[in-house]
């Protein structure tokens, strides 16, 4: 069942690592928007 | 913009006249990489055949080195910063350092060829002479003008040293598999015939062409402060 | 088989420490789209792995393929974002930094995705033709390309001012553009004297109605995606830079001035 575990193991890295690059970014961009006055964020 | 560049191509060669880093280092190191080169293979039949790629490899490398002892005789007494600000036109200085560094690759590859004649056998042949010469100018013309615009970049910043390789090394992979292939062909390595080269000669050209241009252009926006 | 776990962690818990404004990256388009890419990986998932057939000369190993060419999509795209966004920094320079950030974050997103889309490619290469790499052209200039644009990331780094980020870096990602076919070219004539036929050939797939519709799926749902990391990554490379700009002394007084609240 090599193409089973092949498959998965696809699936799986993909949403993992981009779920992984998400995470990273929103935890990121919280921390900075705490230190940072509303007139940095122009998208607010 | 040439007299320019022909003013700083001399001050280059001059530099390494006096200094001779590249004649007493580089040089050598390029030899040992050859023999290195030939422990690794382990076999008289496989390193002749592929003679013409080592000789490429072994330049590949010894550009890398050639190209950070071309930019730390200009920074270490903030040259660059001077030639700037006297209002020297970038695309003079670029085309100053490339023909500076390719007239000491074009030694190097020319000893790193009689080195692979002695060491790995390969034959010299009278009919592919033509194509060896055009072959080894446009190689050293592609590697010269792309190694001086990634050294340019380089220059003067932390971590440059580790920087340049990964730069540099994907760029001029279509000199080393063009340059390889033409330079099989002009030798006669595994039974390829002169004609062979030709196309491969072709592809030097254009990349030549557009580093050419590519970096005349790219090299004033990048050294500006 | 277990359902993948959501991608997009995209919540709206107000940070309890937020100064005057916004707490996070987010905004109602980013959440509208954050929540578009959540069903649409799940839709993606569902249909990858359950719904769609598998292919009568490729069996299961075609699963793997939507995910492989929606990666591959994005990887390209965003590579093209970043030369696009550099060219037109250079082209309007000094006026904005945001074409240098965009760059910037559209590489990151890049180099991602086509380390995923070699991975996915190499393990589907290896059901399909018995090996995890074959020396094709486009094969390998898509390793080129990540390559090259790791080092576009490492120029990044460099340090210096901004504009002298932005400048270096979109020199170098135009450069890319050109070293890219170039490359792509030689490695084809190279391949061009061993062998005939070329992957495009041999992977040649007539598609099923409902592997079409899995692959519009992936797709759908993978464009939505990167869009959303773009934004979220260009906003905080944003604040990165103003932070830097306000110095330490700002940040000095901002913890300070927590600390007595």
């Amino acid at each position: 069942m090599e193409d089973l575990g092949f498959i998965l193991a696809t699936y799986l890295i993909t949403f993992g690592s981009v779920a992984t690059m998400a995470a990273f970014i929103v935890r990121r961009g919280r921390r900075l928007a705490a230190q940072l006055p509303a007139e940095d964020k122009p998208w607010i | 913009m040439l007299r320019v560049a022909r003013l700083l191509a001399a001050k280059d060669l001059r530099i390494e006249l006096r200094s001779r880093v590249v004649t007493n280092q580089v040089l050598p190191f390029a030899a040992i990489v050859m023999v290195m080169f030939a422990f690794a293979l382990n076999s008289d039949a496989v390193v002749s055949r592929v003679a013409p790629g080592l000789v490429w490899l072994a330049t590949l490398f010894s550009l890398l080195t050639l190209v950070q002892r071309s930019f730390a005789i200009e920074s270490a007494d903030g040259a660059t910063d001077a030639l700037r600000a006297a209002g020297v036109d970038p695309a003079g200085i670029y085309l100053g350092k490339a023909i500076a560094l390719a007239v000491q690759l074009a030694v190097l590859e020319v000893v790193l060829l009689l080195s692979a004649v002695v060491l790995y056998r390969a034959q010299l042949r009278l009919s592919g002479v033509v194509l060896l010469v055009t072959t080894f100018v446009a190689a050293t013309c592609g590697l010269a003008l792309v190694g001086t615009l990634y050294g340019g970049l380089a220059a003067g910043v932390r971590g440059r040293e580790t920087l340049l390789p990964l730069l540099l090394l994907p760029v001029v992979a279509p000199v080393l598999i063009g340059a390889t292939r033409a330079t099989e062909a002009a030798l006669g390595t595994g039974g390829a015939t002169v004609a062979d080269g030709w196309p491969w000669v072709g592809l030097l050209a254009v990349f030549v062409a557009l580093f050419g241009v590519g970096g005349t252009l790219a090299f004033g926006p990048l050294i500006e402060e | 088989m277990p359902t993948p776990k959501s991608p997009t962690p995209e919540t709206s818990t107000p940070a309890s420490a937020a100064p005057a404004g916004g707490a996070s990256t987010g905004t109602a388009f980013t959440r509208a789209i954050g929540l578009a890419t959540i069903i649409g990986m799940g839709a993606l998932a569902v249909f990858g792995l359950f719904i769609s057939p598998a292919d009568v000369r490729q069996s299961d190993s075609v699963r793997i393929l939507y995910i492989h060419v929606g990666t591959v999509w994005v990887a390209y795209v965003a590579f093209a974002v970043t030369a696009l966004s550099s060219a037109a920094y250079l082209w309007k320079r000094t006026t904005s930094l945001t074409w240098d950030r965009f760059a910037g974050a559209s590489a990151e997103i890049g180099v991602l995705f086509m380390a995923l889309t070699l991975l996915a490619g190499s393990l589907w290469g290896r059901l399909s033709w018995g090996k995890f790499w074959v020396w094709d052209a486009r094969v390998t200039s898509t390793a080129f390309m990540f390559i090259t644009y790791i080092g576009y990331l490492a120029v990044r780094g460099l340090g210096g001012s901004h504009q002298q980020r932005a400048r270096r870096s979109a020199v170098v990602a135009l450069l890319a553009v050109l070293e890219i076919p170039l490359v792509h070219f030689s490695v084809k004539l190279w391949r061009g004297l061993h062998q005939d036929s070329s992957v495009a050939d041999r992977t040649h797939v007539t598609l099923h109605g409902l592997m079409l519709f899995s692959l519009f799926v992936a797709l759908v749902a993978f464009s939505l995606l990167y869009v959303w990391l773009l934004m979220h990554r260009q906003r905080v490379l944003a604040m990165q830079d103003a932070l830097d700009d306000k110095g330490l002394d700002y940040a000095l007084q901002q913890r300070r001035s927590e600390g007595d609240a």
